[in-house]
């Protein structure tokens, strides 16, 4: 849709690039390994925009498809690590394993513990990368095909969601010998692409991050300027009429669903590059609503904007966390933050940013506006 | 087997206590209420703090929770639910960030800490609260031994959910929230005034948590993030039974809590509570209206 917003909008995403590719001017790795870490959070924002802000469905478990990225990578990272390649076999085992085996168990990565067989495939570090983004989209196409086409919608989803994020947690700490329960899976390798290891507290590191954010933002604003995008927008607005109109209103709320849950399995993926480890703290009902949060207080209904909300509000957190008692305060600051932003400023930063910029650009900049909020 | 069913009684009885406030906001006033578990937080500190200043046992603290809780309810309705009738996740959200604010209030001790004031219950610690010595021990019933606080809670729960199913009922306020449920315009054409009976609604919801906590009190130890799990159970309680079904919201506690008891005996705790997750998720796709429900709205 072409218009007087579309040049500032596309300006914006190309400084909010620029400003990105140029932090490594600025900064050490130190610094730079924790803004990775905060883009991947705002990869996690603009997933929630998509699904949220875009398709009007309120995931609660987006947490579930960054969990799966995260232990995928990090499994295969795992049996890449120094301590896995030493526990006296010659294939990796890793070391948890060897502590929750029954004794006289075969130190082998295919029988050590009922079910270690699952991990064989994840010694080619490919297979956790792909498993990242590939099986969430799986998952949350069978997912929308089952809870769209029973046009199931609004706050049963987020039930469903919110549901299978915590059943999921459990299992997975229950299932100690494959996964090391409570504590997550530490101690961890480095991803190896052609020869070139990414160390976490490189610079090429931050550049595989920033640029996957990068790309990500622009192929997710492309795809909602789409025709399926505006059909999804309509569903938002009036489900019962998009779907009279003819159009098949659950496959196109499953596609976006899955290319959510495909950014977000991308997020936890590089997430666990950065930070080395992935615990089940992933699927904490918390986690999924603070993402939640992000996306709101930047604008639900922006991409960018969602993904700049949880970048920034990760910044300051850092920043202020650095005293200590100010620790809890920032917790109390970020529930007033979110009641005031739904209050005052439902459409976030973003869509304050728009109507100031409308209002600057004039009557048809403002006319754009509306007509893209479905006024 | 009797033990066993009586845990899983146990377990139900927990669910509805918490169900029971929310299927009255939830299901009378379309209000996503995930402040609902601080409200039961506040009820378990009102116990704390009347034990420590007052020297009021567990049982006299039960009233006092009822006021403190309906009156924080009314107050968070004015201040943020009101804005947001009608925007259904919009007040998930924001009550999500009441109920962060809420469990740092307790944790900051209102923000005394930084001034270097420790108030004695608050603050980050736990915190527990002595039983009754007459509801202590066992109590012996048809040749097996209970315990006698989990019978007093039980029993407690039955009284209270009497006691709601009475107010909405068989009581003036009762028939406006069910003709609120049925078509709030409607209602409000008919001369009643909505937005009263909804804050009152919302009060009479959050006491009913506030009392929940103090039983609670009874054998959880007492701390600021005790509601956060909370308010999840209740809320698959009550979409499971049908919203706006007090029935239903009964049936489901019994229903979950039992099954919950039963797969914990045959595997263990954790997947007992996933069994329960799966369940409720099964009966969303299945019947995304609940198990009971009614034509309206």
């Amino acid at each position: 849709m072409a218009g007087p917003l579309t040049n500032y909008r596309f300006w914006a995403y190309a400084g909010f690039a620029i400003l990105l590719l140029a932090l490594p001017l600025v900064g050490d790795e130190f610094w730079l390994n924790r803004v990775a870490k905060y883009l991947c959070y705002g990869m996690l924002g603009a997933a929630v925009a998509l699904t949220w802000g875009y398709a009007g469905v309120l995931n609660l478990g987006q947490g579930l498809f960054f969990g799966i990225g995260a232990y995928a990578m990090a499994m295969a990272l795992k049996l890449k690590s120094y301590t896995s390649l030493q526990q006296g076999s010659d294939q990796p085992v890793p070391d948890f394993m060897l502590w929750n085996a029954q004794p006289g168990a075969p130190t082998e990565l295919c029988c050590i513990t009922p079910g270690s067989w699952m991990w064989l495939p994840f010694q080619w570090q490919w297979t956790g990368v792909i498993v990242a983004v590939v099986l969430p989209a799986i998952l949350a196409g069978i997912m929308g095909r089952i809870i769209f086409g029973q046009r199931i919608s609004g706050v049963f989803v987020s039930i469903i969601t919110l549901a299978l994020v915590l059943l999921v947690r459990l299992v997975v700490t229950d299932a100690q010998p494959l996964t090391n329960g409570f504590n997550g899976l530490t101690d961890l390798g480095w991803l190896t692409v052609f020869g070139h290891e990414f160390d976490p507290y490189a610079k090429g590191t931050y550049y595989l991050v920033a640029v996957a954010l990068i790309l990500v933002l622009g192929l997710s604003r492309l795809l909602v300027a789409t025709r399926a995008g505006t059909i999804l927008q309509a569903t938002r607005d009036s489900d019962t009429r998009a779907l009279y109109l003819g159009y098949d209103v659950p496959a196109y709320q499953t596609f976006f669903f899955a290319v959510s849950a495909a950014i977000a399995g991308l997020a936890g993926m590089l997430y666990v590059i950065v930070s080395e480890f992935a615990s089940p703290s992933f699927l904490e009902l918390s986690f999924s609503i603070t993402m939640v949060v992000w996306a709101a207080v930047g604008g639900r209904g922006s991409i960018l904007g969602a993904a700049v909300g949880a970048i920034l509000i990760n910044m300051i957190e850092a920043h202020v966390s650095e005293t200590e008692s100010l620790v809890e305060a920032w917790k109390a600051i970020i529930g007033l933050l979110f009641v005031v932003t739904v209050i005052y400023l439902p459409k976030g930063l973003a869509g304050f940013a728009h109507e100031r910029i409308a209002r600057l650009a004039g009557p048809r900049a403002a006319l754009q506006l509306k007509e893209e909020a479905g006024q | 087997m009797v033990d066993i069913l009586f845990i899983g009684l146990s377990l139900s009885s927990i669910l509805l206590l918490v169900a029971l406030g929310l299927a009255v906001t939830y299901g009378a006033m379309g209000i996503i209420n995930m402040a609902h578990g601080e409200m039961v937080m506040i009820g378990a500190y009102t116990a704390v703090m009347a034990k420590i200043w007052l020297g009021l046992g567990l049982i006299a603290a039960i009233p006092l929770a009822f006021i403190v809780t309906a009156l924080a309810g009314l107050a968070i309705e004015r201040l943020v639910v009101r804005r947001l009738y009608g925007r259904l996740l919009d007040t998930l959200l924001a009550t999500w960030g009441i109920a962060i604010l809420l469990q740092q209030a307790i944790r900051l001790e209102f923000g005394l800490s930084f001034f270097g004031i420790h108030v004695e219950g608050l603050g980050s610690g736990l915190q527990n609260v002595p039983v009754p010595a007459a509801l202590q021990g066992t109590l012996r019933l048809f040749g097996h031994d209970f315990n006698a606080y989990r019978i007093f809670i039980v029993a407690m729960t039955a009284a209270l959910a009497l006691a709601t199913w009475v107010v909405m009922y068989r009581t003036a306020l009762g028939m406006k929230v069910r003709a609120i449920i049925r078509n709030p315009e409607m209602a409000a054409a008919c001369g009643i005034d909505v937005k009263r009976t909804n804050a009152l609604t919302f009060a009479l919801g959050s006491g009913l948590a506030g009392v929940a906590g103090v039983l609670m009190a009874g054998f959880k130890t007492v701390a600021p993030d005790m509601g956060a799990t909370l308010v999840v159970d209740g809320f698959m309680v009550v979409v499971t039974g049908g919203v706006g079904s007090l029935l239903g919201t009964v049936a489901a506690s019994g229903l979950l809590g039992e099954f919950n008891a039963l797969v914990a005996m045959v595997s263990n705790d954790i997947i007992g509570r996933a069994a329960v997750f799966a369940v409720v998720i099964g009966v969303i796709l299945l019947k995304p209206a609940g198990l009971f429900t009614f034509k309206g709205r």
